[in-house]
């Protein structure tokens, strides 16, 4: 109890659970509850920054929790946390915070909390609160509370007077703490030079390593191992996922942990099989490296229990998500991917009034409107020219063109925006061309009926087909809008190949 | 009463006032109103129980003289017997779903603990574009996910949700179920201590979800990809947030694929999610099943003719193969009959003979397909016969009932023969096909043969099969047909199948026993011929000689099936039916005007030529041709045709005036004639042909080419 005697009375055996928990953060943890803790700096405001998932929300809470239950003399500081993830308006923030300010006072005056609905109100109803409770409590002086806003840079709908307020709120009212957390801190706060700021700096990939060798992320033994033997294999290879992930981006502490318990099954399906022994690093990383070089394996998007290739070798699993990925049911996830795969192109997927019609948008939308006459207009030449083949003069613009041009492939580029009137004209041309079986009935027949409005809003709906500018509610009946085509080249490309159309010559550069 | 009538008077005055006085001392009457209204719209609802005749939508027909018994019967007939098919769609309908819920419910059911995961467990449903028919799954989850894995079930469409707080409204309002009811309320009372919440915040649910738990609560977005990506990634990491405490789930109505909507989400939004992709039923398989329990089915009243059918399906694979819209058409297939066809009421089943009027029977005797009888009739010789049918209306009455009779019969005939027909795939084609092929053109000689020489060729192991096919259709019927087992009154047939299975089975021992494996000859044939081309004329002689005696008698027994297949099989098409027109609907104009509608088609012809539908004689004009006494807008309209993209205003106004102006015998003044352009030009306008321009003054911009 000698550390009673110092200026600053930290509560180091409770520090020392946290520290263990988290590794490679001690300073910042020493730092924070130095600043928070009643006996010790407490401050009025703190910025506490860092980039994301380098700990800020779970070291705050922890700490705070820690705190509360701390003393034996009752707890020496009650706290409060708002996520702005969590709100949806400024309002919902400041009504969020009333409420949670209530629940940790364990306030009774329940019936006056209503609404909140400026900042104003927010800092009368909890000057309010505070205030009294700070009365009721005169006895024990170094009573404080913490107020945190977590992510407080990401609320929505804020204010631009939201941060300058919620700082003034531990002027006005004794004994609190605020604490920003925010991600991204803005020039103008680090102008602001007398608020304390703690940084969380990003992991390192010694600190990444140190962190995923402890219990939640650290895998069970493996069969024919010893644990240490297992605990060696792992580190070493987290190393190596590490180094694998190609962006730096996605070297967050999530990211690595989420790739790594992705492939440690595959990776260490030889040892559970006893071809390989666990100390055989090497030999295990050659046998796994496609799966290193892989980034669908290494940075999965949505999982799909399908998609978890050789399910089978999930065998030894110590991840909750894939045992149960799976578990349930090999035979549906695997019709699942085949079916997948012919889904996977639009062209089986439309019905051919439709592909016909984001075939026109995608020509709308990547020609000019000028060459529209020479491609699709039959008033000359009784048949019409296209960009490749056929007509003369369009193809020896285009080889000149290819010769000389260091210009980008237009087809390459974004899409430009077209009247939707031009892209049924469009439609209504390539129609009589490329529909095989319209014949001549279909020539006299090519209309543009309710079928098609149905069909482009059908698009529209799937955003193949995408309204720009105006308001959202994009009429398809208004032929006047402005729209833009929601696919790219290669998918184009496929439909068209679906009605034997090779997109690509209707294309003028 | 009274007050009510005053009331409505000045709500009648106020409509025409050209401003809105509001009167403070006005209020009490204000307070009343919706009182008042509710109570006015409630009196129709009572006036319907006594009078029945609101349900009576149907016309009198023979212009307006048919009585209104049969026009109450024709309805009747077209509800009840729409009734019965709808009920068989539904049916189908959710079958056809039943296993995806299935899938997805087990999927729901083995999630882990959330809070474990982290992630939101989420089915992606594979629905394919047809979004109409999404509305009919997402029900039928939300009601059995709620009993099979004790789940609330909230279903967002992209309409419902156009922003993240009209989202969260919906799905709290959803889930407490608690009706409030002013909409412009903010704030939802909820949770023991009456703590209020915004209507938007989560902790609402929360607050409920404690009091009521359930396992899942599940967020079902029907049509996801048309939901705004920043909405969808916004309400995930939402969820994803009061995941440890609200265990949400997700389902996503995919029109493409899982892909295509995942490219569109942010990483870090898929990262909360995992999940499995489920398939639904294909709209083709449904449709097919659907053509059996509707169309083809055994009492259909109404056969609806292959014209018709085939453009339905042809739109169907072309245009959007979206269920309801099938499904609807057909209803309105129904629906034009009985509502156009006078002739109906003899759908009936109980003979209201005093119901009749003169003009029914006139009208059977104009039935082209019944004077084609009587003339058959007569160039027969049974002139005795044709008289009586055109002078007594009684024989005519009797007549038309054997022939409704003999249609029944005739549906059930065909079908059976199909059902034949279809046996084993030896015909490729598929069931609607080769129905409606039938249906126009009835089961000839031609498509016979085609079937024949494949049964001809049948190896014996297949003839079988084949022939117990055959006899299990005899037996079981076919439930989706809605047919019946005929055996018994079939007991000739049944009798030669059953015959030509055992002689099949006891010659194939006898070879067996022998070391001979049984063929006919037309088996050998097609193999010789298959193997040597050369050396053809002396194998084939080699192969006939080869042929054993179980061989030939087999071949004998070929020929005998097909015979019998051949006396059989053959059946009318349904137009070679005297008075088919009762119950044979084929006519694709009012579908395709209903259902197809071409607004600028129309317009564009009303504008080019006024005459078609004002039918006056001032607007008859020969082409093209402008005349002066076509109403402005026409005119501008064809002035309009010729211009380009940009129209100069004044231009227009010069070219208008020389038309209408001075040099016409009916000359217009320049101002009348300048109020007129001016109203022509904004109808122009409101019609969306032009807009204001800008790019260069008084000049207009044009919108709309011609036949597009
Ligand atoms: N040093 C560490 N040791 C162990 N686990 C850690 C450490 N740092 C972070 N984590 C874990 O990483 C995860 C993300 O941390 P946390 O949510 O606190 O990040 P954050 O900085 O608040 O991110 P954001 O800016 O996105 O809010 C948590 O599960 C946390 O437990
Ligand atoms: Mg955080």
């Amino acid at each position: 109890m000698n550390e009673m005697d110092s200026i600053f009375e930290l509560p180091d055996d409770l520090l020392a659970t946290l520290i263990e928990s988290f590794p490679c953060r001690d300073a910042q943890i020493r730092a924070l509850a130095t600043l928070l803790y009643p006996r010790a700096a407490p401050c009025r405001n703190l910025i506490i920054h860092g980039t994301e998932a380098t700990g800020k929300t779970a070291i705050t809470t922890g700490l705070l929790e820690a705190l509360q239950s701390a003393t034996d003399d009752g707890p020496p500081l009650k706290y409060a946390i708002v996520k702005s993830a969590e709100c949806v308006t400024a309002r919902h923030l400041f009504e969020r915070t009333v409420g949670s300010v209530v629940d940790a006072l364990e306030w009774e005056g329940t019936a006056s909390v209503g609404r909140c609905e400026t900042l104003a109100a927010l800092t009368v109803e909890l000057t309010r609160m505070l205030k009294e409770n700070v009365e009721q409590e005169q006895e024990n002086n170094s009573r404080r509370f913490v107020l945190v806003f977590d992510g407080i840079d990401r609320q929505r709908e804020a204010p631009p007077t939201l941060l300058p307020a919620l700082a003034r709120l531990s002027e006005i009212i004794p004994n609190l703490t605020t604490v920003f957390i925010l991600t991204t801190p803005t020039p103008s706060l680090l102008r602001v030079s007398s608020t304390p700021q703690l940084y969380f700096p990003p992991y390192t990939k010694t600190d990444f390593i140190a962190i995923l060798s402890r219990p939640p992320y650290a895998p069970p033994p493996l069969p024919n191992t010893t644990p240490q033997e297992t605990v060696d294999l792992w580190t070493r290879y987290a190393a190596a996922v590490h180094d694998a992930l190609a962006k730096p981006a996605s070297r967050s502490l999530p990211g690595l942990s989420r790739a790594c318990a992705a492939l440690w099954p595959r990776f260490t399906a030889p040892v559970a099989a006893g071809t390989h022994r666990a100390r055989e690093f090497s030999k295990l990383l050659v046998a796994a490296r496609a799966y290193f070089q892989d980034e669908g394996v290494l940075e999965p998007g949505i999982v799909l229990s399908g998609h978890s290739r050789d399910a089978n070798t999930n065998g030894s699993v110590f991840a909750a998500a894939s045992t149960t990925n799976g578990s349930n049911g090999h035979a549906p996830a695997k019709k699942g991917r085949e079916e997948t795969k012919a889904t996977k192109d639009l062209a089986t997927l439309l019905p051919p009034t439709a592909r016909l019609l984001l075939v026109a948008a995608y020509l709308a939308s990547h020609n000019a409107p000028r060459h529209d006459q020479t491609l699709f207009s039959t008033w000359h030449t009784g048949r019409r020219r296209r960009g490749g083949g056929g007509g003369g003069a369009t193809g020896a613009i285009r080889a000149s063109k290819r010769t000389k041009h260091r210009k980008i492939a237009r087809k390459l580029l974004g899409p430009s925006a077209f009247v939707l009137e031009r892209m049924v004209a469009i439609y209504a041309a390539t129609r009589r061309e490329w529909d095989s079986d319209g014949g001549e009935e279909g020539v006299v027949g090519v209309g543009v009926d309710g079928d098609v409005g149905m069909a482009i809003s059908t698009l529209a709906s799937l955003r193949l087909l995408v309204r720009v500018g105006g308001t959202g509610g994009g009429d398809t009946m208004d032929r006047g809008g402005k729209w833009r085509v929601g696919v790219g080249w290669e998918v184009i490309r496929g439909v068209g190949r679906s009605m034997g159309v090779e997109v690509e010559e209707w294309l003028i550069e | 009463m009274a007050v009510d009538e005053v009331l409505g008077d000045s709500f009648e005055e106020k409509q025409h006032q050209a401003a809105y006085v509001f009167d403070p001392l006005d209020e009490a009457d204000g307070a009343n109103r919706p009182a008042k209204r509710r109570k006015v719209s409630k009196a129709p609802n009572q006036q319907g129980a006594e009078e029945p005749d609101s349900w009576l939508t149907f016309q009198p027909l023979f212009g307006g003289s048919e009585n209104e018994q049969c026009v109450r019967l024709r309805q009747q007939l077209f509800e009840k017997s729409w009734s019965q098919i709808d009920k068989r769609i539904q049916h189908i309908l959710r079958k056809a779903n039943e296993s995806t819920l299935g899938d997805v419910a087990s999927f729901l059911q083995a999630t882990p603990d959330r809070a474990s995961t982290d992630k939101i467990p989420s089915a992606f449903i594979i629905t394919g574009p047809n979004l109409a028919s999404q509305d009919l799954l997402f029900e039928q989850f939300s009601e059995t996910l709620q009993i099979q894995v004790d789940a609330k079930v909230v279903r967002l469409r992209s309409g419902d949700a156009s922003n993240l707080k009209a989202a969260l409204k919906k799905i709290i309002h959803d889930v407490t179920a608690r009706e409030t009811d002013d909409e412009n309320d903010q704030e939802l009372a909820m949770g023991k201590d009456g703590r209020k919440y915004l209507n938007y915040d989560l902790e609402a649910l929360y607050a409920h979800f404690k009091t009521k738990p359930r396992s899942h609560i599940i967020i079902a977005f029907q049509d996801s990809e048309a939901f705004e990506s920043g909405l969808l990634s916004d309400l995930i990491s939402l969820f994803s947030s009061w995941l440890n405490r609200i265990p949400f789930a997700l389902l996503f109505g995919v029109a493409t694929s899982v892909e295509l909507f995942q490219a569109r989400l942010l990483k870090s939004t898929c990262q909360c999610l995992y999940g499995d992709q489920f398939d639904v039923e294909q709209s083709s398989s449904i449709i097919e099943k659907i053509f059996k329990a509707a169309i083809a089915f055994s009492d259909a009243p109404l056969r609806l003719g292959s014209s018709l059918v085939n453009s339905l399906l042809e739109r169907q694979r072309d245009q959007v193969s979206s269920i309801p819209v099938f499904v609807s058409s057909l209803k309105y297939a129904y629906m034009c009959h009985f509502y156009a066809n006078p002739l109906t009421v003899f759908l009936s089943d109980d003979k209201k003979d005093d119901i009749l009027q003169e003009e029914h029977f006139e009208a059977i005797r104009c039935l082209p397909s019944f004077r084609r009888y009587v003339e058959t009739a007569i160039e027969k010789g049974e002139i005795e016969q044709a008289r009586s049918l055109l002078d007594d209306n009684s024989q005519l009455r009797e007549f038309l009932h054997d022939g409704i009779e003999g249609s029944r019969r005739w549906s059930l005939d065909i079908l059976r023969k199909l059902k034949v027909l279809t046996v084993g795939g030896v015909l490729s084609t598929d069931f609607s096909e080769i129905y409606l092929d039938a249906i126009s053109r009835g089961i000839d000689t031609d498509r016979i043969a085609e079937f024949t020489d494949s049964v001809k060729r049948l190896q014996p192991t297949d003839l079988t099969v084949f022939l117990n096919q055959v006899l299990d259709n005899l037996d079981n019927g076919d439930p989706s047909l809605g047919l019946d087992s005929w055996a018994n009154e079939n007991k000739d047939s049944h009798a030669f199948f059953t015959k030509a299975l055992s002689t099949t089975k006891a010659l194939q021992a006898d070879a067996e026993t022998k070391g001979n494996s049984l063929r006919s000859k037309y088996n050998g044939q097609t193999k010789v011929l298959r193997t040597t081309v050369i050396a053809q004329k002396v194998q084939l002689s080699h192969d006939t000689a080869t042929l054993t005696r179980e061989d030939s008698l087999y071949t004998e027994l070929i020929d005998d099936l097909v015979r019998h297949l051949k006396e059989t099989l053959h059946c009318d098409s349904a137009k070679d039916l005297c008075m088919n027109e009762i119950w044979l609907f084929d006519s694709k104009a009012p579908y395709k005007d209903v259902f197809i509608p071409r607004p600028r088609g129309v317009v564009e012809r009303a504008l080019s030529r006024p005459h078609d539908y004002l039918n006056c004689s001032c607007c008859e004009t020969k082409g093209d041709q402008i005349v002066p006494g076509l109403p402005p807008v026409a005119i501008l309209y064809q002035l309009y045709l010729e211009t380009g993209s940009l129209i100069n205003v004044a231009d227009l106004w010069s070219a208008y005036y020389a038309i209408v102006g001075e040099e016409n015998e009916e000359a217009l003044e320049e101002q009348a004639a300048l109020v007129l352009f001016y109203r022509g030009l904004a109808e122009m306008r409101a019609m969306g042909f032009v807009k204001q321009s800008r790019k260069k003054a008084d000049h207009v911009a044009k919108l709309a080419w011609k036949g597009l």
